[in-house]
C-alpha cells in the first residue's frame, strides 16, 4: 500500500513547477493570442510594407518590392518629414523639463496639508479626463475644420498680457533677449503645461506618499529648511518617479496624434501612399527610441534607489 | 464658576506654554534660534503664496469649462454683446438642443456607451489576467513577453493601424471562415474591430493597463495565495476568490483610465468606422456636423467665431457624463491611483 502512494506524491512533486508554469501560460494566453494578431503580425506588416510600393487590393495589400526607395525619399524627397522632426523633437525638448519640474512643485504643494486639499487635488486631475481627447483639440483651437478658414480658429483658453506687463514694469524685459523668450515661453505655456501635466503630477504624488514619516523627522530634527528639505529628502525620493514620467512624457507627446509629424503620416494615408506612410512612421519611431534610450542613459546615472 | 476656573486655568496654561518656549529659546544657541525664526516666518508666510498658486491655477484649469457652460446656455447673439461677460442675457436651452440633435446625440451616445463601457470593462479583465501571470508565474520566455508588453507601450498605434484595418477588413481566424464560407469577413463598422482587441488585453492602451496591473499583484502579499493553494484551491479560483477583492480600489482606478480613454479616443475607432458613431468622433468632425445642421452645407465658409456657441455646447454634453462619473468617483481616482501601483 505504500510504494504506489510515495510514487503518486513523486509524481505530483516533480512537475509542479511546470504546472504552474502552464497555469502561466493559461494566464497570458489569451493576451498571447491578441498579441500575435492585433500586434506583431501588423507590426511585421508594416514593416514590410515601408520596403514596398503598396496598393490597397481586394484580398490586402499588394505591391511591389522597392528596398529601401521609401526611405530615401521620406528623408531626401518629402517636403515636410525633416521641418516636422525637427520641430516635435524641440518642442518635445522644451516642453519635457517644464512639465517635469512644474509637476513635482504641484505635487509637492498638493502634498501638503490645507485646507480644500481635497477640491485641489480634484481640479489638478481633472484635465487628465479630458485632455486626451477631441474636446481639448476645439478648447486649444486646433480643430481640423474643414479647411476654408484655419485662420479664424481661436481657443478659449485663459490667456493673459498680465505677467509681461509685470516683467516690462519691473525692467526684466529689456535685460535679456533670451531670457525674455524663455519667461514668455513658459507664460504663455502655462495653459497646455497645467492641461498636460495631469498624470505626471499624479504620479509624483504617489511617489511622495512613499517617502517614509521618519526621514522627515529626522530632517526636522537636523532643523533642516523648506529647500534643504526638498533637496535632501524629497528630491532623492522621487528620481525613480522622474524616470518614470520622463518617459511618460516622451512616448505621449511622440505619439501623440495631434503632433506634426503624426498629422503628416495620416495625411499620407489618407492620399493612398502606405508604403511610404509606413516608412515615415518606422524612422520616426526609431529615432524616438533613439532618443529616449539617449536619455535614459544619461538621467540613469543620477537615480536613487532605496536598497530594501 | 465652572467657565471661570477653566479660563483661568487656559491662561495659565498659555503662560507656562511661553515660559516654557521662552526657557527653551535661552537654552538654544544662535544657529538653532535663527532656524526656529526662519521656519516661523515661512511658516505664516507660504501659505498665503500657496493660496495664491493653488487658486490661481485652479482658474486657469477651469476657465474653458466656465467658458464652455457660459456659452452653450447663451443664445448666439449674446456673443457680440459687448455688456455679456459671462452671465448670458438671454438664458436659453435651444442651443444645446439644437447641438444634441446635430450630433444625433440620443443614438450617438447609446452607440457610445455600448462600445465604451463594454471595451473597458473587457480590457480591464483581461489585463488583469496577463498582468497576474506576468506577475506571479515564473515560466519559459517570461522575459521576451514582457518586452513585448513595453512595446505595445512603446509602438504609436499609427504604425500599425493600417495593417490592422487590413486584418479587419478581410477578417479570417486561422483560415476557418475562409474554409466554411468560402470568403472573410468585413468587421469594418461593426464593434467587433473595438471587442476582439479588447478581449485580447489589446485595446486602446492596453500595454500600460497590463503594466500597471502588474506591478500591483507584485506588490501584494504571496502569503495570501500560499494560504489559498494549500487549502487546495487552484490558481484561477484563487485569483478570482482571493487576489480581485483585494484589488478592487486597482479595479476602479483602472476601469475608469480605461473609460476616460475609450471615451476619449477618436483615433483608433477613426480607422475602423466609416461613419461618426461615437461621441469622439462627432466631435471631431463638430465643425462638418454643425454646418450640415445649422445651414445645411458642409463646405460653408463660416468662421469659428460664429460657431462657437453651438461647438461649446457640443463639448459640454460631450464631457458631462464623464465628469459626472469623475465627480462621483473622484475620491477613488484620486487616492486610488496612489495605491493602485502605477509607481513600484
Amino acid at each position: 500500500m505504500e510504494k504506489p502512494k510515495e510514487m503518486k506524491r513523486e509524481k505530483i512533486k516533480i512537475p509542479y513547477e511546470r504546472r504552474k508554469a502552464m497555469y502561466g501560460y493559461g494566464f497570458i494566453s489569451l493576451w498571447l493570442i491578441g498579441t500575435i494578431n492585433f500586434f506583431i503580425i501588423p507590426l511585421f506588416e508594416s514593416f514590410k510594407y515601408s520596403f514596398k510600393n503598396v496598393n490597397p487590393e481586394a484580398g490586402g495589400m499588394e505591391g511591389n518590392w522597392v528596398g529601401l526607395q521609401n526611405y530615401i525619399d521620406v528623408f531626401g524627397k518629402d517636403p515636410y518629414f525633416r521641418p516636422y522632426l525637427i520641430e516635435v523633437l524641440i518642442d518635445i525638448v522644451s516642453k519635457v523639463p517644464l512639465i517635469l519640474i512644474f509637476s513635482l512643485f504641484i505635487a509637492v504643494i498638493l502634498n501638503q496639508k490645507f485646507k480644500g486639499r481635497v477640491f485641489a487635488r480634484a481640479v489638478f486631475f481633472l484635465p487628465v479626463i479630458i485632455a486626451t481627447g477631441p474636446v481639448y483639440a476645439i478648447i486649444t483651437g486646433n480643430l481640423n475644420t474643414s479647411g476654408n478658414d484655419n485662420a479664424s480658429q481661436f481657443s478659449t483658453m485663459f490667456q493673459t498680457d498680465f505677467v509681461t506687463e509685470l516683467l516690462e514694469f519691473t525692467g526684466v524685459y529689456g535685460l535679456n533677449e533670451k531670457l525674455t523668450e524663455n519667461i514668455k515661453l513658459v507664460i504663455d505655456n502655462v495653459f497646455g503645461l497645467v492641461w498636460n501635466a495631469g498624470i505626471q503630477i499624479l504620479i509624483f504624488l504617489a511617489g511622495l506618499q512613499n517617502i517614509p514619516s521618519t526621514a522627515r523627522e529626522a530632517a526636522q530634527i537636523e532643523g533642516a529648511t523648506a529647500w534643504e528639505y526638498f533637496w535632501k529628502i524629497t528630491f532623492p525620493y522621487v528620481t525613480p518617479m522622474i524616470i518614470a514620467n520622463l518617459i511618460f512624457t516622451i512616448i505621449d507627446s511622440f505619439t501623440d496624434p495631434t503632433n506634426k509629424v503624426m498629422t503628416r503620416v495620416l495625411a499620407m494615408q489618407y492620399e493612398w501612399v502606405y508604403g511610404k506612410a509606413a516608412a515615415m512612421v518606422w524612422s520616426y519611431f526609431i529615432i524616438v527610441l533613439i532618443v529616449v534610450g539617449l536619455i535614459l542613459a544619461i538621467v540613469n546615472k543620477f537615480v536613487y534607489y532605496e536598497v530594501d | 464658576m465652572a467657565m471661570d476656573t477653566a479660563r483661568e486655568n487656559l491662561i495659565k496654561d498659555n503662560k507656562s506654554k511661553k515660559e516654557r518656549l521662552k526657557k527653551r529659546k535661552e537654552s538654544m544657541n544662535k544657529e538653532e534660534l535663527l532656524y526656529l525664526r526662519r521656519k516661523q516666518i515661512f511658516d505664516k508666510v507660504w501659505p498665503f503664496f500657496r493660496f495664491l498658486i493653488i487658486a490661481g491655477l485652479c482658474f486657469v484649469i477651469l476657465y474653458p469649462l466656465i467658458f464652455m457652460i457660459s456659452c452653450a446656455f447663451r443664445e448666439q447673439s449674446d456673443m457680440n454683446d459687448p455688456t455679456v461677460m459671462w452671465i448670458p442675457r438671454n438664458l436659453t436651452l435651444s442651443v444645446i438642443k439644437e447641438t444634441a440633435t446635430a450630433m444625433k446625440f440620443d443614438e450617438t451616445i447609446i452607440n457610445t456607451l455600448k462600445l465604451n463601457i463594454g471595451c473597458s470593462f473587457v480590457q480591464v479583465i483581461t489585463s488583469a489576467i496577463t498582468g497576474y501571470g506576468f506577475a506571479r508565474f515564473k515560466f519559459k520566455g517570461r522575459n521576451i513577453l514582457f518586452a513585448v508588453v513595453i512595446m505595445m507601450i512603446l509602438v504609436p498605434s499609427q504604425i500599425i493601424l493600417i495593417p490592422q484595418y487590413m486584418q479587419f477588413r478581410y477578417f479570417d481566424f486561422l483560415g476557418l471562415f475562409k474554409l466554411f464560407t468560402g470568403d472573410t469577413i468585413n468587421l469594418i463598422n461593426t464593434a467587433w474591430t473595438m471587442y476582439l482587441p479588447a478581449f485580447t488585453a489589446n485595446g486602446i492602451r492596453a500595454g500600460l493597463m497590463i503594466l500597471i496591473f502588474r506591478q500591483f499583484f507584485k506588490g501584494m502579499p504571496k502569503e495570501l495565495e500560499d494560504a489559498a493553494y494549500l487549502d487546495g484551491c487552484g490558481p484561477f479560483r484563487t485569483f478570482v476568490v482571493i487576489m480581485i477583492p483585494n484589488a478592487l480600489s486597482s479595479f476602479l482606478t483602472v476601469f475608469l483610465f480605461s473609460v476616460v480613454w475609450y471615451w476619449n479616443d477618436y483615433y483608433v475607432s477613426n480607422s475602423f468606422f466609416t461613419s461618426n458613431q461615437t461621441i469622439a468622433l462627432m466631435l471631431k468632425n463638430i465643425d462638418t456636423v454643425l454646418k450640415m445642421a445649422l445651414f445645411n452645407d458642409a463646405s460653408l465658409a463660416v468662421s469659428a467665431r460664429q460657431l462657437i456657441v453651438w461647438m461649446q455646447a457640443g463639448c459640454l454634453i460631450s464631457i458631462a457624463p464623464m465628469l459626472i462619473l469623475y465627480i462621483v468617483l473622484q475620491k477613488h481616482f484620486t487616492e486610488g491611483v496612489e495605491r493602485s501601483g502605477l509607481v513600484g
